[in-house]
């Protein structure tokens, strides 16, 4: 487009943004990427070491087991958890009566803060004082103690598992959004030549949602890398190691151990791992629609 | 065609609303216990998790009060978050405007720089822009909050409007410009009353985003002076582990008002979090 004076208009108009770019991210990465190869901590700048911060945390059992953890989650979350998204979708899309009210119910979890969450599931699920104690009289278990789901080893990890249940319905709105862009002649047609429902699902609203779907998956597996807040609020990735993952390795590390050092050299893998994440789910996506197409 | 039973049929509806209460009860169950509990005297609670509390009394948001300053936290919240949601606004109408209009030889590389940040854990850059946030002088200030979350809602409220200006048409520009227009008398006067949807959209976006936000709040704050309401219930926690009741208050407290915003737009904000997964 002409106009008078663009080059100066480009310019004032794209500077402010990406000063703030610069000071919020640039600078903070080529921090990480140099200071992750130094020795460095609250009470001495960075000096060069090499990999010794890697060879370190390599070498650390906690910081395998939050990789294995936090590799799990990701798994769990982008495929069952979205799935199960889909399949509120799936239910939702035919209006069954209530069907607001239950979207807005499962939407609720996701825009209230995460840290709240947690505070409530911690409450919740409290061995004195919540509902796992009348549920299990409930269902007439026995029991000498009762469990205390997030303070206990065996149970810690799944416990948390459980609470991200809660935020597959924000894929099912994702995925609502994107049947509600099909074309209605479609469905007409295929009832018109005697499609049972569960058909029409199978052979006209799944087919369609494949790109969708791949979003989702991509979403689901950045935000578990990143995933802090719901465990920070009620184990901070304990008992033991049993739910630490990267984010809470690095927090401690940076916090408590004030080894800046090895905090920004777990970063450095954190970044690494979202990277081949996305680039993976991206491929595999790619790939699943060029067989398709017959490419 | 053989037709389907009329048992099956009952079935299927039976476990779909099986399917459909059990999220709800799951979504919300924990927030409405929450909040009945909050009205509950410290002995209730711990006496029975399912009681209904004997009367409603409002002892534990006073303790709350006591206890800490959260109405201070939620002054803060607000100031951070409105300040926030102001620059985002502003600094991405501005950007993307430009991104979606006009060829330039950097162009490639702000897009690529903006993309690349999408996917960046927040914790990774955490550390360094602790260090930065104390040499700059805006280490536990509301400034630094507003700076690190203003950043951290351009990217995707970036593609968001991106696209959204793409739908306008350059028709109008064209003719002002023709009619002598200048590019700012273009940009607030034709372009901004168009974009507004958009940028409501973002808005919301930016609300939702930093009224949660808690890792670098955590992280970037020290003292009361900035610190915000996700941050008050880690405060909480540790200072009420004997005295839960107060607890049950301060997170009825905390969750209420993003449930108000989304029930009143809740059209406007479900269409803002589809725009920002999808487009971003």
């Amino acid at each position: 487009m002409k106009t008078k004076n663009r080059g100066l208009w480009i310019a004032l108009f794209t500077i402010p943004c990406m000063i703030l770019f610069a000071i919020v991210y640039a600078a903070p990465i080529v921090t990480v990427l140099y200071t992750s190869l130094c020795d460095y901590t609250t009470f001495s700048g960075p000096v060069f070491t090499g990999i010794k911060n890697f060879a370190a945390i390599f070498s650390d059992t906690d910081f395998l087991v939050s990789i294995k953890n936090t590799l799990v989650w990701v798994v769990l979350q982008s495929t069952f958890h979205v799935s199960l998204g889909l399949l509120m979708a799936l239910v939702l899309r035919r209006k069954p009566k209530g069907w607001k009210i239950v979207r807005t119910a499962y939407m609720i979890p996701n825009i209230i803060p995460t840290a709240a969450t947690g505070v409530m599931f911690t409450l919740l699920l409290n061995p004195s004082f919540g509902v796992v104690k009348p549920f299990l009289d409930f269902l007439g278990v026995d029991y000498n103690m009762v469990p205390n789901l997030f303070g206990n080893s065996r149970y810690a990890f799944w416990t948390v598992t459980f609470t991200w249940i809660l935020y597959s319905g924000f894929n099912t709105i994702i995925f609502l959004a994107e049947m509600g862009a099909v074309d209605k002649e479609i469905y007409e047609a295929a009832t018109v030549d005697g499609a049972r429902p569960w058909q029409v699902d199978r052979y006209i609203t799944l087919p369609l949602m494949k790109n969708i779907f791949g979003t989702c998956v991509t979403l689901a597996s950045v935000a578990m890398v990143s995933q802090f807040d719901i465990i920070y609020m009620t184990t901070k990735g304990g008992p033991g190691n049993s739910t630490l993952n990267l984010p809470i390795y690095l927090y401690k590390a940076a916090t408590l151990e004030n080894n800046y050092g090895k905090a920004n050299a777990v970063g450095v893998v954190q970044i690494a791992l979202g990277l081949v994440l996305v680039l993976l789910i991206q491929r595999l996506f790619q790939e699943r629609k060029e067989l398709k197409e017959g490419k | 065609m053989k037709k389907t039973s009329k048992a099956t049929v009952i079935t299927a509806g039976i476990f779909k609303y099986l399917f459909m209460i059990f999220f709800v009860l799951i979504a919300v169950g924990p927030i409405v216990w929450a909040f009945i509990s909050s009205f509950k005297s410290y002995s209730e609670i711990n006496s029975s998790a399912l009681s209904w509390p004997s009367s409603f009394k409002l002892d534990n948001y006073k303790a709350a009060f006591q206890f800490a300053p959260i109405a201070k936290y939620f002054l803060n919240s607000v100031i951070i978050v409105g300040c926030s949601v102001l620059v985002t606004v502003a600094l991405v109408a501005m950007c993307s405007y430009i991104i979606s209009r006009f060829d330039f030889k950097l162009k490639i590389l702000i897009v690529l720089l903006i993309s690349a940040s999408l996917m960046l854990p927040a914790q990774a850059i955490s550390q360094p822009l602790f260090a930065i946030f104390q040499k700059l002088g805006i280490f536990d200030t509301k400034l630094g909050l507003v700076v690190v979350y203003s950043a951290m809602g351009i990217p995707m409220s970036f593609f968001v409007m991106t696209s959204y200006y793409k739908t306008i048409s350059t028709a109008l520009e064209e003719s002002a410009y023709i009619d002598g227009a200048t590019f700012l008398q273009t940009f607030i006067h034709i372009i901004l009353p168009l974009a507004k949807p958009g940028l409501v959209t973002i808005a919301l976006l930016e609300f939702i985003n930093t009224w949660n936000e808690f890792y670098f709040a955590l992280m970037l704050t020290s003292g009361d002076k900035a610190r915000t309401v996700p941050i008050a219930l880690n405060y909480y926690m540790g200072t009420f582990a004997n005295n839960y009741s107060a607890l049950f208050a301060a997170v009825v407290m905390t969750v209420l008002p993003t449930i108000a915003v989304f029930i009143i737009l809740q059209r406007q904000v479900m269409e803002s979090l589809t725009a920002g997964a999808v487009k971003g």
